[in-house]
C-alpha cells in the first residue's frame, strides 16, 4: 500500500518560500486534488513528490519509505510514480504506440506481455486505431489519452497529474474530466492532481488541498470547501461567494450594515471585526418587504443581467458594501429600485481570517 | 491488474554525485584561455615595449602615441571609417528598396531572388574581390576589354578600375548588402497587415501608409543592418588585401597584417587591433540596443497575411533594378570565375576552341601545396565542425536546462567571440601561442583554436534555441517513467536534437573553410589551408587555380547549404563572413 506522505515540506528558492511548511497524508488509493491560483506553490509540491525538486526541509514519504528529504532524493525513475504534465510530453519522435510502451520498455517487459498490455490500454483509452500515428497527428484530445495511457500502462503505485486538462476546449475537458475520474476509480492508484479550476476540483477529487502562497488552506471534501469554508481566501477563491464584514456581537451574530446577522457557525466568538461568506445563489432577492425580520438587509438593485437560466444583480446595502445575487431568471426586478434580501442564517458563514 | 513491479528496495540509496561544479570549471577554464587567453596578450603587448637596454618588457603608451599620430597609421584608420561607412550607406540604398520589393509587392520570383541574395551571402568576399579583379581590373579586365571593343578606345583606355576606393567600397557592398537585406525583409515579412489596414481604414492611401506606418516599423531593422554592414566592412580582410594592396593604399585590417611582415612590429599591430575590436563591441551592442526596443517589437495575437502592393507598370524598372543588383555580386563574378576555369588566360573570353581543363589539371595534380592545403583544410574543418559542436552542445545543454548554477556564465563566455573580428583574434593567438607554455604557433592546432573560437558563437546559439524547442517536460516525462537522466537524453532529447546538430556541424565545416583573416595571419608553409592558398596564389597571378579552388568551395559551400535547408524544421540561418 502506497500512501503518500509530506511532512512539514518546504521548498526555498534564495529566502522565497514556494512550498512553506505543508503536511499531509494521502490515503492509498485516493484522489487528492491540489487547487489554487498560479503561484501558489502546487506545481511545485507536485515536482516535489515526482522528485524534480529537492525540498529545502521536512520529508516525503510513499508507504513506509522516505523518498524525499534534504539528504537525499530519490531520483524520479526510481519512485514507481506516472505523471501527465501540462504538455502532455509526448515524443514526436516516437509513434502512439511507442510512446505508450516506453516505461514497459524500460522495464524490460517481454515483447507478448508489451502487446497485450498495449492492446488493453489501447481499448481502454479508445486509441486502437491511431497507434502508429505519430502525436503531430492528432487532435488535443487525442493527444491527452495518449499521454494518459502512457502514465498508465506501467501501472504506477501514484499517478502525478499537472493540469493536465488545461489545453484542451471546453467540451473535451468536461468529457476528460469523467474519464480521469473513472480510469482511477478502475485501477486504483493514489492520484494526485494539481489545477486552478475549481470545477475540475469539484468533478474528481476525494480531497480538496485548497494552497495559496505556498500554504494549504483548508483540505476537505468538496463539500467541505465548498460549503464550510474557513478562511476568506477559501471562499472567494472557491466562487461565488459575497464576503462581507462587520463589528462582531454576541450570540453569534455579526453586525451586517445595522443588521444583527446570525451565522451558521455561533463558535466563532471574537472581538472587534468578522468576515462573513455568503454564496450568491444562497440569497434571496425580494421586491417586497418581509414581514419576517430575521437576517433581511435593504438594499438598492445597481445593475442587473439576464443570463438565459439565470438573473445576475449586483445589488448595494446602506452602508455602500456591494453583493453579487443570483436568482431564478422570472425574478426581475429593474435597476435602480428598492429590494430586500434574506441571507438564510445557516448559509451565512463566520470565516477565521 | 496487479503491480507488476518489484517494489522498491528500502535503504538502496542515491548518492547525489554533484557534476555541476568540476563541469562549470572546466567549460569555464576551456572557454577562459580560448577567449581570455588571446585578448590578454593582445592588451598586454599594446601596452608595453622591450627596453633595448635591459631587454625586458616595459609599460609604455608610445604604441597608442604611434598609433594616432603616424599618418602610415592614422591613415589607414580614416581609409577605414571611409570604406565601411560609404559602403554601410550603399548597402542601404540598395537593400531597402529591395526588400521592400520583395516582401511587400505582387513582384513576381520573389523566391529567387531571395536564393540569389542568399548565393551573394555565402560567397566568400576574398572570391568575389578576386572575381571583380577578372572583370574590372583597367587593362586585363573583361568589362574594360568590352568597353575598348565598343568604343575603339585607345589601348590603356578604361572605364572601370576595381584598384581603387571606389572600387573597394563597391565590391564590400556587393559582399555585405545581403546582411541588411535580410534584416529589412524579415522585419517586413512580420509585420503584420492589420497595421497597414488600420492606416487605409483610418484613410490613407497606399503611399501614406508606406510612408507614414511601414517604414518607421523597419527603421530600426535597417538601422541595425547599416550598423552590421559597417561592421563587416570595416573587420574585412580579404577584399581591402586584394584590392587596396595594388592601389597603394591600406586600411586597418591589412595594416595589422603588414606589421606582420619583415621587420614585424607586434606591439604595434596588438596597439592597431584594440581600435577594432572596441568599435566591435560598440556597434553589436548598438545593434542589440536597436532590435531590442520594446516599443518597436510588434505587439499583438493573430493577423492577417500582408496586403501586396500592385506595381502595376512599375514592375519593369523595378524588376530592371533587381536584376541589375543581383548581376553585380552573383552573375558577373560566377561569371568571370567560371570563364577563368576553363580559360587558357583568365582575362580572355573562353571560346569553344580555347576551352580547357589544363587548370584543372595544374591545380589539382601539378600544385604542389593544392593536396596538403586541401587536406589540412579537410582536416580542420572536420575536427572544428566535431569539436565545436560538443562544445556547443554541452554548453547550451547547461545553459537551456539550467543543469548547473553559472550557467550564465558559459553562456556570456560563448558567445563574446562574436565581437572579437578575425584578424584581431589572429593576432592575439599569434601573440599568445608562440611562447612557453603553450607553443603551438606552426601547428594545425593554433588554426584549430581559432577556428573554434570564432564558430563556438554562430553554433552555440543554433544549439540553445534547439534546446529551447525541445520541451524539458519531455525528459521528466522519460524521467518518471523510469529512465536515468542519460537514458533520457539518449533516448528523446538526442532524436530530437539530431537535426540541429547536423547542421550546426555543417556550418561550422562549410564556415571554416571559408575563413581566411585569422587563417592569414596563423598560417606556416606546413599549415596553409586552401583559403590561404588562394590568396597566395593571387600574389603570384594563378587566376585560373584561383577559379578552380574558388568554384569548388562555392560548390561545397552550396551542397551543404542546400542540404541544411532540405532538413526537416531547419530554415537558414546566417554565416560569418570573414
Amino acid at each position: 500500500m502506497a500512501s503518500v506522505e509530506l511532512r512539514d515540506l518546504t521548498k526555498r528558492y534564495g529566502s522565497n518560500a514556494v512550498v512553506d511548511d505543508i503536511s499531509l497524508t494521502i490515503a492509498h488509493g485516493s484522489l487528492v486534488c491540489l487547487l489554487g491560483p498560479s503561484g501558489c506553490g502546487k506545481t511545485t509540491t507536485l515536482r516535489l513528490i515526482a522528485g524534480f525538486v529537492e525540498p529545502t526541509a521536512g520529508e516525503i514519504r510513499v508507504g513506509d519509505q522516505q523518498v524525499s528529504s534534504p539528504q537525499r532524493t530519490l531520483p524520479p525513475e526510481r519512485r514507481n510514480m506516472s505523471m501527465i504534465f501540462q504538455s502532455y510530453a509526448l515524443w514526436p519522435h516516437m509513434t502512439v504506440a511507442e510512446n505508450i510502451t516506453y516505461g514497459l520498455k524500460l522495464r524490460k517487459i517481454d515483447t507478448a506481455t508489451t502487446k497485450r498490455k498495449l492492446e488493453a490500454i489501447l481499448a481502454t483509452t479508445r486509441l486502437a486505431p491511431l497507434a502508429s500515428r505519430y502525436p503531430g497527428e492528432l487532435s488535443g484530445g487525442q493527444q491527452q489519452r495518449v499521454a494518459l495511457a502512457r502514465a498508465l500502462i506501467v501501472e504506477p503505485e501514484t499517478l502525478l497529474l499537472d493540469e493536465p486538462l488545461s489545453n484542451l476546449d471546453a467540451n473535451l475537458r468536461e468529457e476528460m474530466r469523467f474519464e480521469i475520474r473513472r480510469l482511477h476509480d478502475e485501477y486504483r492508484y493514489t492520484t494526485i492532481y494539481v489545477t486552478h479550476d475549481q470545477s475540475e476540483a469539484m468533478t474528481t477529487a476525494d480531497v480538496i488541498c485548497v494552497m495559496n502562497g505556498g500554504k494549504i488552506e483548508q483540505a476537505g471534501s468538496p463539500e467541505d470547501i465548498y460549503d464550510r469554508p474557513n478562511s476568506e481566501f477559501v471562499a472567494r477563491f472557491i466562487g461565488m461567494s459575497n464576503v462581507v464584514r462587520g463589528k462582531t456581537l454576541a450570540e453569534g451574530r455579526v453586525d451586517f450594515s445595522g443588521v444583527p446577522l446570525r451565522v451558521s457557525n455561533a463558535t466563532v466568538q471574537r472581538s472587534g471585526d468578522t468576515a462573513v461568506s455568503i454564496r450568491q445563489h444562497s440569497i434571496r432577492l425580494m421586491a417586497k418587504e418581509p414581514a419576517e425580520k430575521e437576517n433581511v438587509v435593504p438594499a438598492t438593485v445597481v445593475r442587473q443581467v439576464f443570463l438565459g437560466s439565470s438573473r445576475d444583480y449586483l445589488v448595494e446595502v446602506a452602508d455602500g458594501t456591494q453583493l453579487r445575487v443570483v436568482t431564478p431568471a422570472s425574478d426581475a426586478v429593474a435597476a435602480g429600485s428598492n429590494v430586500w434580501l434574506h441571507l438564510p442564517h445557516e448559509s451565512c458563514r463566520a470565516l477565521s481570517a | 491488474m496487479t503491480l507488476a513491479l518489484p517494489a522498491q528496495k528500502e535503504g538502496r540509496r542515491t548518492f547525489k554525485v554533484d557534476f555541476s561544479v568540476p563541469v562549470l570549471l572546466t567549460f569555464a577554464a576551456l572557454l577562459c584561455v580560448l577567449i581570455l587567453l588571446p585578448i590578454s596578450w593582445l592588451v598586454m603587448y599594446s601596452l608595453s615595449e622591450v627596453d633595448p637596454a635591459t631587454k625586458e618588457r616595459v609599460f609604455t603608451l608610445a604604441q597608442f602615441r604611434t598609433l594616432f599620430s603616424d599618418p602610415d597609421l592614422v591613415e589607414p584608420l580614416i581609409t577605414t571609417m571611409i570604406v565601411a561607412i560609404s559602403s554601410s550607406v550603399a548597402c542601404c540604398l540598395v537593400a531597402a528598396p529591395m526588400g521592400w520589393l520583395v516582401a511587400r509587392t505582387d513582384m513576381p520570383m520573389t523566391k529567387v531572388i531571395r536564393a540569389l541574395v542568399t548565393a551573394s551571402f555565402v560567397t566568400p568576399p576574398f572570391l568575389g574581390a578576386i572575381a571583380w579583379e577578372i572583370l574590372a581590373a583597367p587593362n586585363s579586365g573583361l568589362l574594360n576589354k568590352l568597353y575598348r571593343f565598343l568604343t575603339g578606345a585607345e589601348m590603356d583606355a578604361y572605364l572601370f578600375n576595381i584598384y581603387s576606393m571606389p572600387g573597394l567600397i563597391f565590391v564590400i557592398a556587393c559582399y555585405t548588402f545581403p546582411y541588411v537585406f535580410v534584416l529589412v525583409a524579415n522585419a517586413l515579412d512580420r509585420i503584420p497587415g492589420d497595421l497597414e489596414d488600420a492606416s487605409s481604414i483610418l484613410g490613407a492611401g497606399t503611399w501614406t501608409t508606406a510612408r507614414r506606418v511601414t517604414i518607421p516599423l523597419v527603421l530600426p531593422a535597417l538601422l541595425a543592418g547599416a550598423l552590421v554592414a559597417f561592421l563587416q566592412a570595416m573587420i574585412l580582410f580579404g577584399s581591402p588585401a586584394i584590392l587596396a594592396l595594388p592601389a597603394g593604399f591600406h586600411t586597418m585590417t591589412t595594416k595589422i597584417w603588414s606589421l606582420f611582415q619583415y621587420p614585424p612590429k607586434p606591439e604595434l599591430a596588438a596597439a592597431a587591433s584594440l581600435p577594432l575590436l572596441f568599435l566591435t563591441v560598440m556597434l553589436l551592442r548598438g545593434q542589440q540596443m536597436i532590435l531590442g526596443r520594446k516599443g518597436y517589437s510588434i505587439v499583438g495575437g493573430k493577423s492577417g497575411e500582408p496586403r501586396l502592393i500592385r506595381l502595376g507598370w512599375f514592375v519593369v524598372p523595378a524588376m530592371a533594378f533587381v536584376v541589375i543588383v543581383l548581376m553585380l555580386p552573383v552573375f558577373l563574378p560566377y561569371f568571370a570565375l567560371l570563364n577563368a576555369a576553363f580559360s587558357p588566360i583568365a582575362t580572355n573570353l573562353v571560346t569553344s576552341a580555347t576551352f580547357t581543363m589544363k587548370n584543372f589539371h595544374f591545380t589539382f595534380f601539378e600544385l604542389s601545396t593544392t593536396q596538403l592545403a586541401l587536406k589540412n583544410t579537410f582536416i580542420l574543418g572536420a575536427a572544428s565542425a566535431t569539436i565545436g559542436t560538443v562544445l556547443a552542445l554541452v554548453i547550451s545543454y547547461a545553459t537551456a536546462r539550467k543543469a548547473i548554477t553559472g550557467y550564465r556564465v558559459l553562456g556570456f563566455l560563448a558567445t563574446a567571440p562574436i565581437a572579437i573580428p578575425g584578424i584581431v583574434l589572429g593576432v592575439g593567438l599569434f601573440l599568445a601561442y608562440t611562447r612557453p607554455p603553450f607553443v603551438l604557433y606552426g601547428t594545425l592546432w593554433v588554426l584549430l583554436i581559432a577556428y573554434i573560437t570564432i564558430e563556438l558563437p554562430a553554433a552555440y546559439q543554433q544549439l540553445q534555441s534547439a534546446f529551447r524547442a525541445v520541451h524539458p517536460e519531455l525528459e521528466d516525462a522519460s524521467r518518471i517513467l523510469g529512465a536515468t537522466r542519460l537514458r533520457s537524453l539518449r533516448d528523446v532529447t538526442a532524436p530530437l536534437l539530431r537535426t540541429s546538430v547536423l547542421a550546426t556541424w555543417c556550418f561550422i565545416f562549410v564556415s571554416t573553410v571559408r575563413e581566411l583573416s585569422a587563417a592569414i595571419m596563423l598560417f606556416t608553409s606546413e599549415t596553409k589551408v586552401v583559403s590561404v592558398l588562394i590568396f597566395d596564389l593571387k600574389e603570384s597571378g594563378d587566376l585560373g587555380a584561383i577559379a578552380i579552388l574558388g568554384l569548388s568551395m562555392l560548390v561545397l559551400t552550396f551542397t551543404v547549404v542546400i542540404f541544411i535547408n532540405r532538413l526537416p524544421g531547419f530554415g537558414s540561418s546566417g554565416l560569418r563572413n570573414t
